[in-house]
């Protein structure tokens, strides 16, 4: 019984090919779309690297970011309520029947992933759309994806794509040294 | 980060935070130090003083909660990691504990008066509720045992609820609870200056009194003034993101309201002005006396206390970690 829980584990992560980004700020659209999150507020968006290098060898990265889905969440460790939590699958969701809008995780979050819906009066944040989840679908940042530089999948499950990329090619997180252990990679 | 998701209100409820508890702690050491004739006024003004801040301060919390409806849950659960799930169960037993003591410290004749007092007819019960003096002297000691430790958990609970996020590197260091315990319960200190200075006991145990009140100020100043010139330093030396957030009051925006108003008006100046009012103590056993420049350096101790806050609140929310982007530092892909 024990064994076949441990099958059934999943850990959901993101995993971003930088060289695929051009920054068509799709996954923006499609994010607000499919959750409804009003204007000004985003759960997702694109950091850009500006140009780095020396002429002639230019370059220049477009970074989607969201929510980390940190293995050591800060935004968990100091709500006062227990609203923040991580699911199973290793997602950090909100309860908002016991959140009582501190805005404490807001502060705490390394890359300011959350935010003040005030529509609706909830702390905004990305869910790995997970109510799309149990479908077998994608997440719509990722489904919308036109440069399929977004990737998401189990990284427990080998044969995933994403254990695959990550598997393959060197990965980087965001913030490394602020030690939340987040589930968001990217790779060249 | 551009917006402030903490604003005026959690500045207010900080310095608030911070007094109440100051006026607590002065009042408890006045009365173990004090008896029947010293300290008197020091321990009944701080006493009296004490729960109004705090009570208003977590209005104002529960106010600026953006889910108010909700504030219940804070109580139904206790979070160790959160330093405010433990402050506001520390803040509820304060606020009760101080509320009770001070209702412990109106003498006789007050409440003879207010008995009578036809408008306090429905809580007459409350009022006309006494001791022995007996009892209610050893009482009042047991809430000054009760309340100590339970004031200085507020004030330093004020300054690790902004110190316990790795996420904002200007809060981020041990020293910031200290700076904020010992500005608070300066600020507490100041005042009960303020206050009694204007009783009528004042004048007849004055030099007492006085001499109590400002060795803690000058005491509390000085330790402030050893935690700032430490916090700069430690924050120079460290990472880059701690170094880089010190720009806020070195040459950003907040410089001159941490410089010119926190560290010389609200620190260095009264901390002359009380040197000056009390130095005569020490070879003519008297001090001093001017209600003019007790009341001065009072209020320039309670603007700095306030702007520190201010300070802290709204500048540490500008800091963040470096860099932005995962691939900086990066060879060219």
């Amino acid at each position: 019984m024990k064994q076949k829980e441990e099958e059934q584990r999943k850990r959901y992560v993101m995993v971003v090919e930088l060289k695929k980004c051009f920054n068509c700020k799709g996954c923006v659209v499609a994010c607000r779309a499919e959750n409804r999150v009003p204007l000004p507020v985003s759960r997702n968006w694109i950091d850009e690297s500006g140009v780095r290098g020396k002429y002639p060898f230019l370059g220049m990265t477009f970074e989607p970011s969201a929510c980390n889905h940190c293995e050591d969440p800060p935004c968990e460790r100091v709500c006062p309520t227990g609203a923040t939590f991580r699911s199973p699958e290793g997602i950090v969701l909100v309860d908002d029947r016991k959140c009582v809008g501190c805005k404490y995780c807001i502060l705490a979050c390394p890359y300011d992933a959350r935010s003040v819906n005030h529509r609706d009066r909830v702390i905004e944040k990305c869910t790995f759309c997970k109510h799309r989840l149990p479908e077998g679908r994608t997440p719509a940042c990722v489904e919308t994806c036109m440069g399929h530089a977004r990737h998401f999948g189990d990284i427990l499950d080998p044969n995933s794509e994403v254990s695959r990329l990550l598997g393959e090619k060197d990965r980087f997180v965001k913030k490394k040294e602020a030690g939340t252990r987040p589930a968001f990679y990217y790779v060249y | 980060m551009e917006t402030h998701d903490w604003g005026w209100l959690i500045v207010i409820y900080l310095f608030f935070g911070g007094l109440g508890a100051g006026a607590y702690f002065v009042s408890g050491l006045a009365t173990y130090l004090g008896n029947k004739t010293t300290y008197r006024s020091i321990a009944r003004w701080g006493a009296y003083l004490a729960p109004f801040p705090i009570i208003i301060g977590s209005g104002l919390l529960i106010f600026d909660l953006f889910r108010p409806w909700n504030f219940y849950r804070l109580f139904l659960t206790i979070q160790l990691t959160s330093p405010m799930s433990i402050g506001s169960w520390i803040l509820m037993a304060f606020s009760g504990v101080s509320l009770i003591n001070a209702f412990l410290w109106v003498p006789r004749e007050t409440k003879e008066r207010l008995s009578s007092k036809k408008w306090l007819k429905r809580w007459k019960g409350l009022v006309d509720w006494s001791w022995e003096p007996t009892t209610q002297e050893r009482l009042r000691s047991v809430f000054a045992a009760l309340g100590l430790p339970l004031s200085v958990g507020v004030a330093l609970y004020t300054g690790i609820l902004l110190g316990a996020i790795p996420a904002r590197p200007f809060w981020n260091t041990p020293m910031l609870a200290q700076l904020f315990l010992f500005s608070g319960i300066s600020t507490g200190t100041a005042a009960v200056i303020v206050l009694t200075s204007f009783t009528r006991e004042h004048a007849l145990t004055g030099d007492q009194d006085a001499k109590l009140l400002y060795t803690m100020d000058i005491l509390l100043i000085c330790l402030e003034m050893l935690i700032i010139v430490p916090f700069l330093l430690h924050a120079y030396l460290a990472t880059a993101s701690i170094k880089n957030s010190l720009h806020l009051i070195l040459g950003g925006p907040y410089t001159f309201l941490f410089w010119g108003v926190v560290v010389l008006g609200g620190l260095l100046i009264p901390l002359l002005v009380e040197i000056y009012e009390i130095y005569p103590m020490v070879f003519k056993k008297h001090m001093h006396h001017s209600r003019a420049l007790e009341v001065a350096s009072g209020i320039l101790v309670l603007v700095g206390g306030l702007t520190l806050r201010y300070v802290f609140v709204f500048g540490g929310q500008l800091s963040a970690f470096d860099p932005k982007v995962a691939s900086l530092g990066l060879g060219m892909p």
